[in-house]
C-alpha cells in the first residue's frame, strides 16, 4: 500500500472541504478522480503534497508524513496554469525535475541530462528540447510537464485534469502516455474525461466533499456530464 | 564626437564606471523581478529605502557621525522591506498588495521627515530621489563593485533555483528547495540592486532601470541567461547614451538615462505590435 488516509478533514476560513476520508491505494494503481468543480478535487491533491495541513487526520505516504514524501512524488497540473511567456527551454524545464539532485553551488549531476532526455524520448518531444515552453502547443506543453514529472522517478504520479485545456487528439496521445505508465508507478489523475477512459482505470474516487470509491465497472457515462448517482461504495 | 567629453571629463568617466557597474547587477536581478512578474513589490522596495536615506541622514548630522551614510541606511531599510514583503507574501498572500501599497508610502513619508527634520541644507534628498551620478565618488564605486560582485556569485549558485521558483513554487518545494529562504534571498537582491541604481538614477527613476532593460531583452530571447546578458548589455548602452545626451543638452543625467530607456523601450514595444499585425 503506497497511500493511506484516515478520518482526514479539511476546513478553509471555517468552510469544511472534505470531510470523514478514509482511504487506501495499493501501489501501481491508475486511480481516476471525478467530481464536481469545487468538489475538494484539487484540495485532496494539494494535501497529498504537502502543500496544506489537514485540520484533522492523518495522511502517509509510504509510511511517512506528505511533506517527508515530497521527493516520491511527481505531479503534474494543468499546463493554462503556467505563464508561457517564461523564458525558459524544454531541456530547462525538464531539468527542474532534477533539482533535488543538485549539488549546494548548483550544478546538477551529469546523469541529470541523460535522464531528463530520456523522460522527453518517452513523452516524444526529443526534437522540441531546444524550443521554449511557450511556443509548444497545448499538448505538446502538457506532455512536457509530465516529462518534468518523469524525471524526478516519482512512486506516485498525481496529475491535475491534464487533458482539460487540449484537443481530442492531444488527449488521446496523453492518455495512451500514461496508460504505458500503469504498473510502473501509482498514478493519481483528476479528469472530467470519464467517457475515453472509464473502464481504463483500476478504480475511480469521486470527491464532492466526502470521497466515495468506484469500480470501473459502476461508473457511467452518465457522470462524464456531473450526473452523479447512486449506488455509491463505502471506501475500504 | 559622442566619445569626446567622457576622455576629457574625470566627473563623467566616473559616472560612466560606476553606471556600468550599477547595469550589472540590476540587468541581472531585473530579468527575474520581469520573468517573475515582481515589478511592484520592486517599486515598493525602492520608494521604501528613502525612510532609511532620510533616518540616516538625520542621525548623521544631528549627531554628527560622519561615517553613517544615507546609503547605508538605504541598503538596511531597502532588505528590512524585501523581508517584510516577503514574509507578507509566503504568510498572508491575499493581504500582500496592500502591504506593498503601504510599504511604498510609508517610507517615502519617513524619508521626507527626517529629511525635513535634518539641520542644514538637504540636498541630498533631490539626490536620492532623482539621482546625481555626477557625484559618484571612488568609495562609491568601489561599494558598487563590492555589492556587484556578491549579486553575481549568488546568482552564479542559486540560478537554477531562481528560475525553479520563478517558474513554478510549487514544483521547486517538491524538489525540496528552500522556496521560502530563496524567494526572501532574491528580494534582498533586489533591495542591494536599488541601492546601487539609487546611485545613477535615484530612488524614483529605480524602476526603470530594473526593469525596462531586462522587458526589452525578453523579447530578443527564451532564454533567462541570455535575457540577463542582454539586460547588462542594454543597460550599459543606456547610461552611456543618457549621459552623452545629459552632457549635450545639460539635463539632469538619472532622468536623462531613465528616458533613454523609456525610448528604447517603446521603440521595442512598436516593433513588437508591428511584427505581431503583419
Amino acid at each position: 500500500m503506497i497511500l493511506k488516509v484516515n478520518d482526514l478533514e479539511f476546513s478553509y476560513h471555517k468552510t469544511t472541504i472534505l470531510q470523514n476520508v478514509n482511504l487506501s491505494i495499493d501501489k501501481g494503481a491508475f486511480v481516476g478522480i471525478f467530481g464536481p468543480n469545487g468538489g475538494g478535487k484539487t484540495t485532496f491533491l494539494q494535501l497529498l503534497m504537502g502543500f496544506l495541513k489537514p485540520t484533522k487526520g492523518t495522511i502517509a505516504i509510504s509510511n511517512h508524513t506528505p511533506k517527508e514524501a515530497r521527493s516520491l512524488i511527481g505531479y503534474v497540473p494543468q499546463v493554462t496554469h503556467y505563464d508561457r511567456q517564461f523564458p525558459l527551454s524544454v531541456l530547462e524545464l525538464v531539468l527542474m525535475g532534477c533539482l533535488s539532485k543538485s549539488s549546494w553551488i548548483g550544478t546538477l549531476p551529469k546523469e541529470s541530462k541523460i535522464r531528463a532526455l530520456e523522460a522527453l524520448k518517452r513523452v516524444n518531444l526529443t526534437d522540441k528540447q531546444e524550443a521554449s515552453f511557450g511556443t509548444l502547443s497545448g499538448g505538446q506543453a502538457q506532455r512536457a510537464l509530465l516529462a518534468r514529472a518523469l524525471v524526478s522517478q516519482p512512486k506516485l504520479l498525481l496529475l491535475d485534469e491534464p487533458t482539460a485545456s487540449v484537443d481530442p487528439k492531444a488527449e488521446k496521445e496523453i492518455h495512451d502516455l500514461l496508460f504505458s505508465l500503469k504498473g510502473e508507478m501509482t498514478i493519481l489523475m483528476v479528469t472530467h474525461d470519464l467517457e475515453t477512459i472509464y473502464q481504463k482505470v483500476d478504480r475511480w474516487l469521486c470527491i464532492n466533499r466526502q470521497i466515495s470509491s468506484y469500480a470501473p465497472s459502476e461508473v457511467c457515462q452518465h457522470f462524464s456530464h456531473g450526473l452523479y448517482h447512486h449506488p455509491t461504495l463505502p471506501i475500504l | 564626437m559622442i566619445f569626446e567629453p567622457f576622455l576629457s571629463n574625470l566627473f563623467l568617466q566616473y559616472a560612466l564606471f560606476a553606471s556600468f557597474a550599477a547595469s550589472i547587477a540590476s540587468g541581472v536581478i531585473g530579468s527575474y523581478v520581469v520573468v517573475k512578474r515582481i515589478v511592484f513589490i520592486s517599486g515598493s522596495i525602492s520608494h521604501s529605502v528613502l525612510g532609511g536615506m532620510g533616518f540616516c541622514l538625520w542621525v548623521n548630522r544631528h549627531y554628527e557621525i560622519p561615517w553613517l551614510s544615507p546609503l547605508q541606511g538605504a541598503l538596511a531599510s531597502g532588505i528590512l522591506s524585501a523581508l517584510l514583503i516577503g514574509w507578507i507574501h509566503l504568510k498572508y498572500r491575499e493581504r500582500e498588495d496592500t502591504v506593498i501599497a503601504a510599504l511604498w508610502s510609508t517610507g517615502m513619508s519617513i524619508g521626507v521627515i527626517f529629511t525635513t527634520l535634518t539641520p542644514g541644507y538637504t540636498a541630498e534628498l533631490m539626490s536620492f530621489l532623482f539621482g546625481n551620478i555626477l557625484w559618484v565618488s571612488q568609495r562609491d564605486i568601489h561599494l558598487l563593485l563590492g555589492l556587484d560582485l556578491l549579486v553575481i556569485t549568488l546568482v552564479a549558485i542559486f540560478h537554477r533555483k531562481f528560475l525553479a521558483i520563478c517558474f513554478d513554487e510549487k514544483q521547486a518545494l517538491l524538489q525540496g528547495i528552500a522556496v521560502h529562504s530563496l524567494y526572501l534571498l532574491l528580494l534582498c537582491l533586489i533591495a542591494i540592486s536599488v541601492v546601487l541604481l539609487i546611485q545613477v538614477v535615484g530612488a524614483v527613476l529605480v524602476i526603470t532601470m530594473l526593469t525596462i532593460p531586462a522587458a526589452i531583452a525578453s523579447t530578443l530571447t527564451h532564454r533567462l541567461s541570455s535575457i540577463m546578458v542582454i539586460a547588462v548589455a542594454l543597460g550599459w548602452l543606456f547610461s552611456f547614451l543618457g549621459l552623452s545626451f545629459s552632457y549635450t543638452l545639460n539635463w539632469p543625467p538619472g532622468a536623462t538615462i531613465a528616458l533613454t530607456a523609456a525610448l528604447f523601450y517603446t521603440f521595442s514595444l512598436l516593433k513588437k505590435k508591428n511584427v505581431s499585425t503583419c
